[in-house]
This record gives structure tokens, sequence and C-alpha cells, in this order.
């Protein structure tokens, strides 16, 4: 593996939030629609509504969830698509508690707040038709809004469908109005549901609720979240600005609904695109100033300020200028400038800037001919961080000493927006209107199960830290290694010192953690890709134990020989950057590491921890989507094989899809068991899958698609007693934060704290574990969800077990955020997603080749 | 070194599968090269046949065929002389929401016949015309996550007209019957669409009936022996990486710039593969049009501690032959390409280009014609 692959894998493992902040935001929000900037579009934040169907439906249907949602045909966000599904009430162990209660408690804060409302609260839904019929969504909410029975009223209405917190007199109300060119319109509003405050329909009302809320606080958003332009964190050394804001939502929780932030920042560059433009055309002159200028603009994401909504730019007009007109929606002519003028009240000082191209997202899933939107680079601000940037250590570190806030910054930001949320008077009212009244901050009881001992070959160490035992076992013996007799090394002719000396390093480390490396035979190659492929091709053979491979750059050389060495000739391979060499000091260290991992790729085993339950196989699955071909899904299994869980089975599949579903799996299944039966001489008795990688919506299709392909496999594979099931949904992205409070401060919590009460759902049986330790900024806790469980283990023992399993992951020696084969899993996708594109060969499903 | 890598053809995995059952029989075989002279019958038989991995397969001169006298080879010859097209156009990406569906930028195209390999190649990069507003981030990502030709100022490209035209007289330089043109089946439908909108524009009407490699292959192997093989064996024997590299494969420029992704590279695999795979199980041997051997045989004078392996070299070469100007940019030498009558731009014969191997063959020949040369592959 190299260093590159390295640091991705422990990014992964260790910071959370890393990407979150430095990559420019990929996924622009769907633009347009909402330029809400008077009364009568106050509920523009609905645009998730479709305003369609429902005609001929007057009967008031009742509070079940999901019938309400599929019967409207209303289009909700897919995150709400979940709720309905309970799981729980299948599960009879867990049906009446679902907490465990091993470990010592600990007290924690949390970043959720009460919302409180009173206990019959509901919300009454109309239907509005209007007639004659009007388009505009703005008249018709004009139109309605101007009659004072409605507007006196706290209401949410996107066109078709209102929502009122007091029910009207009348089943159905007809009012009629009068448009300014003298029209009248017949309007007849219809009781269609009313919602309990339960419902998902609801908690969907109060995120509009809430939306209205933080721009009283004048907080506006962009993308999913919030941000606060008046008060930028400016760096300026580097150009930059922060917006502090929070991700915000509002769900239901065990009995409650609960009310959720979290600290985020927007990354914006001070700077226009014109300035830009302009900087670049003076560095590279005239002559390929607009082919530069494509090369360098195309794709980034920016933000007008004047909505504060982000566009991709998709290319550059250089024919059309400000001046030129455009045909506004009425069927109006108007220049750029003057609508800037009208509509903004901008000037623009720039006539003849070239305009920004945009492609707008289709709205509805047809093959209508793309929008584009025209943009004025004067007015576009870069946001995000170039790769140039991101290879900045400083600016980076600038960047990173604002945005990981510490426990104790968390908690005081938070604070802060409660009590604005409390104090700010429009808030205060429009909170008041609807009958809620928000809270204070929540804090419950947690656990900290006990740390783990680290078993090795002669040695059992407790770790003095569990985030990191690489010194603890510094001395010991690994588990097992084969050892490494015919080997090869490819470097090229510069690399060569190193090359031997590193080679020797390996040696000395191997022998004293049990491994004994021989010496390689060490083959001398010309830096290029082509030459280090074809030395490969003709030295390798089958009698070849491992490839390692010294390269001189990065992608080209390493996608090509693991695409050959996985596939077309089946043999572990280990790739070393050249210049992870040359740091001199950092030697014996890299040496360790690399010598861990080849013995993984021999089917080694490194430590393990101690395991109750005899004759388990965990699973891990996780999904990725390949870098090249986007409707190709790679689809990755890896299964312990031994009932000491140190040895893996690893699978993948490429399969065309759009979903990020697996279909697999039985095959996969039935290839673990046998290959369990292969080792063990039994089936094992019970098999635990966690399945990472699944998108907001999908627990539903996994439940009904996935779950039975896993449960027909263990059924099949024997005739009288099968071996039981547990499938495990594993979540890195959750709403709750979890803080220790200590003398005056909080802080991160201790590892291993499990959380199994008030921020997890009634429905469901789940819980939160913090298996790793974050060392600058806030720990993310991991969300496990049971949602098929035939192994009836005690809420304790799952708890405990998945925690054990967050301790064997080989290539890092401690805890990660996820239990190992799920990681495991992660890992042989990326490498197949990124590098190889083909489902590698059988021959090395029992070792861990992709580390 | 290269001895032992070659043992693994399809006859070294047949082999290996029987070795359970030689040693049931009380054989003596540790190895599968004892096993060898036990399974050279058997694997004779029709019956016998093995649905085998493509894996490093490169025959070698010493490793005598195995005896397929008792296939009726005189039926194999009408499918052994047979000529097939493949062919391959690469766009810039694929726009979805518009009524261009695809931008060509690259063909590829490759006469190619069981008998005798690669015959003949056909190269050239086409103008995609006009982006499309607002397509351009879109096209720029497809290009760089593959072929990475540059969807603006490259002068290489050639206008579609051109191309097409030159594209019909390769495939079908004399009056009669079109012959059948391969694609992989995944390339299909960009392939069929890219050919459509092409002729739109040059107003050539010839609808070329484009059929997939694997129903080729499936073919075949059943006209050969007389069952279908499984879907997925084909389309590994199609999925190898083993070519990427080799020379004289991909086109000047993808050579050049290192860039895997070439049209006439995809075409030229599609022929190794096959021959690969399929010639070598009628039995008979693979010659350097069939696959780059050449590439494998450089090594043979290896000293067993430290190998230095130079391939620039033979690229350096390349680009000096005479065969390989078709891809030179400059519109005279194209125009005179074309005068002459025999073979538009951007083709190339086998038996025109003086200097036919590649690699060492070529190396060796060239440097006894000339030894003026030598002088140039001391860098």
């Amino acid at each position: 593996m190299s260093g590159r692959a390295r640091v991705r894998a422990r990014g992964l493992a260790r910071s959370p939030r890393a990407a979150e902040v430095g990559r420019p935001q990929a996924s622009p929000s769907p633009p347009s629609v909402d330029l809400s900037d008077n009364e009568a579009s106050s509920s523009s934040g609905f645009v998730g509504t479709k305003r369609t169907l429902q005609k001929d439906e007057d009967g008031i249907s009742s509070g079940d969830v999901r019938s309400t949602f599929m019967e409207r045909g209303v289009k909700i966000g897919r995150n709400f698509m979940d709720l309905g599904i309970c799981t729980r009430e299948k599960l009879a162990h867990v049906k009446d508690c679902k907490t465990g209660s091993s470990g010592i408690p600990v007290k924690l804060v949390t970043n959720l707040f009460n919302l409180d409302f009173p206990q019959n609260w509901q919300l009454y839904q109309y239907h509005v038709t209007y007639s004659p019929d009007l388009e505009s969504r703005r008249l018709r909410t004009a139109l309605l809004y101007s009659h004072s029975e409605i507007s006196n009223k706290a209401k949410a209405f996107d066109g078709a469908v209102l929502f009122l917190s007091r029910k009207l007199e009348e089943k159905v109300t007809e009012l009629s109005s009068e448009t300014h060119r003298g029209e009248t319109v017949k309007m007849t509003l219809t009781l269609t549901t009313e919602v309990l405050s339960s419902s998902p329909v609801c908690i969907q009302v109060f995120n509009i609720i809430f939306k209205k809320i933080l721009k009283k606080l004048s907080m506006y958003q962009i993308g999913r979240n919030y941000y606060n332009p008046s008060e930028p964190v400016e760096i300026p050394q580097h150009k930059l600005s922060l917006w502090p804001g929070f991700a915000i939502s509002i769900s239901q929780f065990e009995s409650r609904l609960l009310f959720s932030a979290n600290v985020s920042y927007k990354v914006l560059r001070n700077e226009t695109v014109l300035e830009f433009m302009t900087d670049l055309y003076h560095k590279t002159g005239m002559s390929c100033f607009t082919e530069t200028c494509e090369k360098q603009l195309m794709g980034l994401i920016v933000l007008t300020r004047y909505n504060n909504k982000t566009y991709r730019i998709d290319d550059i007009d250089w024919s059309v200028r400000p001046t030129h007109t455009f045909k506004k929606r009425d069927g109006t002519e108007i220049t750029y400038v003057d609508y800037y003028e009208q509509q903004y009240n901008i000037t623009l000082s720039d006539l003849n800037q070239p305009l920004l191209v945009s492609l707008l997202k289709s709205k509805r899933n047809d093959n209508t001919e793309a929008r584009i939107a025209h943009l004025i680079p004067e007015l576009c601000f870069l946001t995000g961080l170039t790769s140039q940037a991101t290879s900045d250590f400083q600016l980076m570190k600038a960047v990173a000493d604002e945005t990981r806030i510490s426990p104790l910054g968390q908690q005081q930001r938070l604070a802060r927006l409660a009590d604005s949320i409390q104090r700010n008077k429009d808030a205060h009212f429009e909170l008041e209107k609807w009958g809620l009244h928000f809270g204070a901050q929540m804090s419950l009881t947690g656990r900290v199960v006990p740390s783990e001992k680290i078993l090795l070959q002669d040695h059992i160490c407790q770790p003095v830290s569990a985030a990191d035992w690489s010194k603890d076992i510094r001395t010991c013996k690994i588990l097992s290694a084969q050892p490494l007799n015919k080997w090869l090394v490819f470097c090229s002719n510069r690399t060569e010192n190193g090359t031997e000396s590193f080679v020797n390093c390996l040696k000395r480390v191997g022998s004293s953690m049990g491994f004994n490396v021989s010496y390689p035979k060490i083959i001398k190659v010309q830096e290029n890709p082509a030459a280090f492929f074809r030395a490969v091709q003709q030295h390798v053979d089958p009698g070849v134990q491992l490839v390692m491979c010294i390269l001189p750059s990065d992608q080209n050389y390493y996608n090509s020989i693991k695409k050959y060495l996985s596939c077309d000739c089946p043999v572990p391979s280990q790739c070393i950057l050249a210049r992870t060499l040359n740091k001199q000091g950092m030697m014996m260290s890299i040496a360790t590491r690399v010598a861990m991992q080849m013995a993984c790729k021999l089917e080694g085993e490194l430590w393990a921890v101690e395991i109750p339950l005899k004759s388990l196989m965990v699973v891990g699955i996780d999904v990725c989507k390949d870098a090249f071909r986007k409707e190709v899904v790679v689809v990755g299994f890896v299964a312990s094989v031994n009932p000491r869980i140190t040895r893996w089975f690893s699978r993948c599949i490429l399969q065309k899809a759009t979903t990020d579903i697996a279909d697999c799996l039985k095959v996969f299944m039935t290839g673990a068991v046998k290959t369990w039966y292969k080792y063990n001489h039994s089936l094992p008795a019970r098999i635990i899958v966690y399945r990472h990688g699944v998108g907001d919506g999908q627990l539903k299709t996994l439940l009904e698609y996935e779950v039975p392909q896993l449960l027909s496999s263990v059924t099949e594979s024997s005739s009288n007693t099968s071996s039981k099931l547990s499938v495990i949904v594993v979540r890195k992205k959750c709403v709750p934060r979890f803080f220790t409070e200590m003398s005056q401060t909080v802080e991160n919590p201790p590892l291993g704290t499990v959380v199994d009460s008030q921020a997890t759902r009634s429905e469901w049986y789940d819980f939160y574990l913090v298996s790793q330790a974050a060392s600058r900024g806030t720990v993310n806790p991991t969300y496990y969800n049971v949602i098929y469980d035939d192994n009836g283990l005690k809420p304790d023992h799952m708890q405990r077990l998945t925690f054990k399993m967050c301790h064997l992951y080989y290539n890092w020696m401690g805890l990660i955020s996820i239990p190992a084969p799920c990681l495991y899993a992660h890992k042989l996708t990326f490498l197949v997603a990124q590098s190889i594109h083909k489902e590698p060969s059988l021959e090395l499903a029992n070792s861990l080749f992709y580390l | 070194m290269p001895n032992r890598r070659a043992s693994r053809n399809a006859y070294y995995f047949f082999v290996r599968e029987k070795i359970p059952e030689l040693r049931r029989r009380g054989l003596p075989v540790a190895r599968i090269a004892d096993a060898m002279p036990y399974c050279s019958a058997d694997w004779a038989k029709p019956v016998s046949t093995p649905l085998t991995r493509p894996g490093m397969l490169v025959p070698k001169q010493n490793v005598s065929p195995p005896d397929m006298s008792s296939l009726s080879l005189k039926s194999d010859q009408a499918l052994f002389g047979g000529v097939f097209y493949f062919l391959d156009i690469f766009s810039h990406g694929e726009l979805p929401h518009c009524e261009q569906h695809f931008l060509p930028c690259e063909i590829g195209c490759v006469k190619y016949s069981l008998q005798e390999g690669i015959m003949a190649d056909f190269h050239s990069f086409i103008n995609p015309g006009e982006i499309p507003r607002g397509f351009r981030f879109h096209c720029q990502a497809a290009s760089d996550c593959s072929h990475k030709i540059p969807i603006s100022n490259f002068e290489s490209g050639h206008d579609q007209a051109t191309v097409l035209q030159n594209l019909y007289r390769f495939i079908h330089p004399n009056p009669g019957n079109w012959p059948p043109i391969y694609c992989k089946s995944d390339d299909r439908a960009r392939v069929n669409w890219c050919l459509k909108h092409m002729a739109k524009t040059s107003e050539i009407r010839k609808n070329l009936e484009l059929r997939t490699v694997e129903d080729l292959i499936v073919g075949i192997y059943q006209e050969k022996f007389l069952k279908e093989p499984s879907k997925t064996w084909v389309r590994s024997l199609l999925d190898v990486s083993m070519w990427d590299y080799s020379s004289n494969t991909r086109c000047k420029w993808h050579e050049e710039n290192d860039i895997l992704f070439c049209a006439l590279a995809v075409c030229k695999k599609i022929a190794y593969c096959i021959s690969n795979s399929l010639v070598t199980l009628f039995g008979v041997q693979l010659t350097e049009a069939h696959v780059p051997l050449q590439d494998y045989e450089a090594s043979s004078s290896v000293t067993p501690k430290m190998v230095v392996l130079d391939a620039g070299r033979y690229q350096k070469l390349r680009g000096e032959s005479p065969g390989f100007s078709h891809f030179n940019s400059s519109s005279q030498e194209q125009r005179s390409n074309i005068s002459f009558g025999d073979y538009p731009s951007g083709v190339k014969t086998g038996q025109n280009s003086s200097i036919r191997g590649r690699g060492i063959t070529r190396l060796i020949e060239s440097i006894s014609n000339s030894s003026s040369n030598i002088h140039k592959f001391s860098n």
C-alpha cells in the first residue's frame, strides 16, 4: 500500500470531519426556484413537495405514516423514508428493552434540544385548488394569503398543500380573490389529513418552520446547512473566509421530538471569478488564456452572494456579455446589467466580462432538454479549496484551527444558538404561533464498556491507550505468519540504494515480530510505467509469494500493476512510493507497518481479541461507486473464516446498478460458509453481518432485498441446524454528538462509550458507539442499527462484540471507528473502484491482498 | 524465467486439473511438468474442451503444440481464413439530456483473421465538433478519466466526413459485400450512434452491420467445439490487462503521453485476446501478428540477480520508422498519402510497412539495416 492510500485509510478511520471541510462541496444544491424576498413566498422552503395528485381524494386519511406518504404522492426527503420502518417489533428479545447494563455509567451532554408542544398538538393539512388554474406559485401564495383568516394563522404553503396549526371551521372552505389584472380567482381549501405530531410529515413541517426561524437570525441555507454570512471568520493571509453555521435537523427520537445542531463551516474564497480571471490573464498572457482559464475554472463551485446559492461552472460563454439580453420567464427581454440592477440592486462594473454557464439540475426525471443558467463572474465567489490549496500545509492548518473546534467550542456555539433562538423576538413569535417551545439541551447517561486485551503469540497486552497500541506491542511476536522466501522487488535505478537498506530493515523488523523474510531478488527497471509493467509481467511466475514495487510516482504505475497482479496473474503485491523511503528517521516505523501488511497479504494473523462466542462468523459488506463508470457499483464482502476472527475471506463484484444495493450476496455468503467449513469442518453457529454504506431511505430495500439473500444462503447451506443470522447497519454519519462534562469544561467521551437510550429511536434496535479517538475536534459516534437478529444476543453482548470488532483492523494498531470487516470491505471496494475496475482473482480471496 | 511462465497456457491449466486423477492412478506426479506427458492424449480429445481463464499463455517455440489431429482441421478453414474487423470509437463522455448523445473523438479499427492475426489497422482522431453549451465540464471530466484527448485546441482531429470515408475505404476497399464489423458489447450503443452521426454529417449512407465481439467468440467456439462457452468466460477472456503496455498497440499519441485508453489499443487487444485464447485451441502457432510476442522474448538474456530493462528505446525507434507516419498531422502529407490511392490516411497494412515486427526483432532488423541508427539507442 502506498503512503497515499494509507493516509486515506487512516483518514477514514480517524478523522471523519476532514473530508467535510477540506473538499469543495461536490454536490451543488438545486438552484433556482425560491428567490424568497417577499412575504408571498415565505414558505418557499417547501421545494420538496410536488403539487400534483390528490385531485380526487377528499377523505381524511388516518394518521398512518407510510400510507399518507404513498397516497398523497408527496415527494419527501429520503431520510424520512426510513422512519416508517419498524424493525424492532419483530425482534422478540429486544421488544421490551434494548438497553444494555454493563460498563461504567457516564454522564453525557448532547447536541440535542427538547422541542416541546402541547399533548394533543396536531397539524391540519389542506389541499388548495384554484379556478381558473394558476401556474405561478408566487401568485397562488399571494392570493391565498390575502385572506386574513389564513394569513393570521401559523401556516406553511407550497402552492398546493397548506398546513395550518389550527383547524378552519369548515372541512371545505371556498375563498375568492381578485388579481391586479382584475381576474377573480376562486380557491377551494379541502381538509385532507389531520397530521399527528409523531408523523414524518410533521417533522418536515418543523424543518420548514426552523428554516424561517433561522432566517430571522440571519442564517441562510446553503446546500443543506445554514450559515451566517454576517459573522465570517477571516483568514486574510490565504484570502479565505469561513462562514460559521450549523447543520440542523428536527427528528423523532426515542420518545420525543428533538432539535439537533452540528457546527459546520462554509469555506469561501475572498475572490470573485472575475478577479481570478484577471489574475490569470496577467500571468498567462493573451495566447492561451481562454484555454487555461477553462481548464482551471471548469467544475468549480461558486457562490452568488446575492441569493446565497451555489452553482457549478460547467462552461464559459465567451460570446455573451452582460450587456446582452435574455428572455425572462414572462417573455420580456432584459439585459443582464438591468436585471441585476432591478432584482438585486447590484451595479455591474465590468461590462465586457464573459458569462459563466451552469447546467441546472432537472427537477423532473424526464428527458427534457437541460436548462442552463448564465452567471456573472463578477458576482460569483469561488468556494472550497483547490487541490493546490489542500496541499498547502500552512493553509490547511489555518483552516483546521478554525473548523475543527473542540468539544468546548462546540458546546459554546450550541449554547449561543439556543440562546438566540429563545431571545430573538421574531423567532420566538414564530415558534409561539405554532405552539412550540424550544427547550433545554438534553443530557443522558451512557456507558463505557470495558477495554479489550490484545492477544499476541506469547503475550497478552493491555494497551495503555486503545487508540494506539503500536508502542505496547513493539517487542511482541504476531500470531502467525508464513515465512517469505521467494519474492521480488522492483525499483528504479535511482532508488536502488534506498531499496536495499529498506529491505534490510524489513528483514530485521520482520524477524523481531516473528515474520521471516528472506532476501528478495531485486530487479532494477527504467523509470516509466511501461517498463515497470513489462518487468512485472516477465518476472512474476506462480512460485513468487509476493511482489514489492518501489514506485517513482503514483497513479499510473499503481493502477496497472495492481490490476495485473490482482486479476491476470494473482500474486499479492506491495507498492511503496519511493519518496516514503527517503524519510530517514521514520525507516523503522515504516518498515514495521509494511512488514505487518506483507504478513497479512501472505495470510498471516497479527493479533486477536478474546471472542467469547465459539463458532462465530463476522461479515462486513460495503459498496463503492466505480471511479470511471458511474453506473457501476462495486460490492465488497469480507467474512471471517476462523473462530478467533483473524483470517478473512474477501470477495468483490462489480454490478450495474444505480443504487447501492447489493445483488450477489447469496453467492458470497455461500462461498464464505463453504470456506469456513473447509477450515473448521463445521458450519458457523452464528453469523453477524455488518452492512456499511447504506444511504438514507434504503432501509426498506435492505430488509426486503438484501436480508433475504443472506438468509436463503444460510438456510440452504445445511439441512438440519442452520446458522443464526444478524444484520447490522453501520453508519458513520449521524446527527447526535456526545460530550462528557468534566469540571468546568466538556471533552470528547472516552473510548468505548455506548449510548442506547434517548438519542435512539423507539422503532429500531439501535445504539451509538464511540470507538475512535479524535485528537482534534469533536468525535463522531458510529451508529449501529440491528435490522435483523436471529441470534438473540443480549444488547450488552451485541454492543461489546461490536466494540471488539473495532480492534481487528490490521492496518492500524489501534481502535477504528467501524468494525474491522467493514473497513476491510471498504478497502477492497476502494481498490477495485479506483484502480482495478474488475473482479480480483478468487485465488487471492483468502488473504488481505488489498491492505 | 520465461520458460517457467510460458508453461502457463491453456494446456497448463488442463494438466493442473488432471493431476488429482493421475495421482489416483498412482502416477508419480509432483509438479505440473511431471504430469505433462500423461495428459497429451487426453488434450487431443474433443470432449476435453478446457474453459480456462486467460492467463499467461504466450506459448514458446520449444513447447510442441498438442496433437490436434483428431480435430478436423478442414472444416475450420472457412472460420480460419475469415476476416473480421474490430472497431471502436471513443467519445468525450455521454451527454444524457442532450440531443448530441456522444462527441466522437477517436476511432480505431483492425483487420483480423484467426490465421494471420492482425492484417492491417486504421486509426484516426476525430474532430468532435462544437461542444453543446453547458456540457464542457462534463466532457472534460469524462475525457480526463479515460482517453485524455483534449476537448479543444487539438489539431490532430480530422473532420468526421473524411474519417468516415477513410474508414469505409479501409474496411471495404473493393466492390462487393460489406464485411461485418465487431465491437465490444459495452461499446456497441456508442459506436453505433457515432457511426450514424458521422454518416449524417458526411451524407454517406451506408448501414454497417455492427455486431458484438462477444457473440463472435461464442460463434467461433461453438463452431469449433459444438458447445456454448459461458458468458463469464467470454467476458474474462476479453477483459485482461496484460497487453496494456505492449509495444505497437496504442496509437502514437496515446503511447507518447502514456495513456492506456486508446481506441486502436482496444481493437488490437481484442485481436490479442482472441488469438491468445482461441487460436491456441486450434493448435496453430501464434505469430507476432497475433500477439506482441517480442515483448516477452526480450528478456531471454537476463542475469539472474540484476536486470535492467529498457522499454523506451523501442518507442524511440518506432517514432522514426516510416511505417508509423500515418499519424502525422501535417495536411500536406495527409493529402499525398491519399493521392497514392492505395490506402487512405490513417491506414497501415502489415504488408506495406517496411518494418513489420515489434520490439526486439525490429530492433535487430533495423540495426542490421542501418548501423547509423545505433547511436540513438544509447540514450
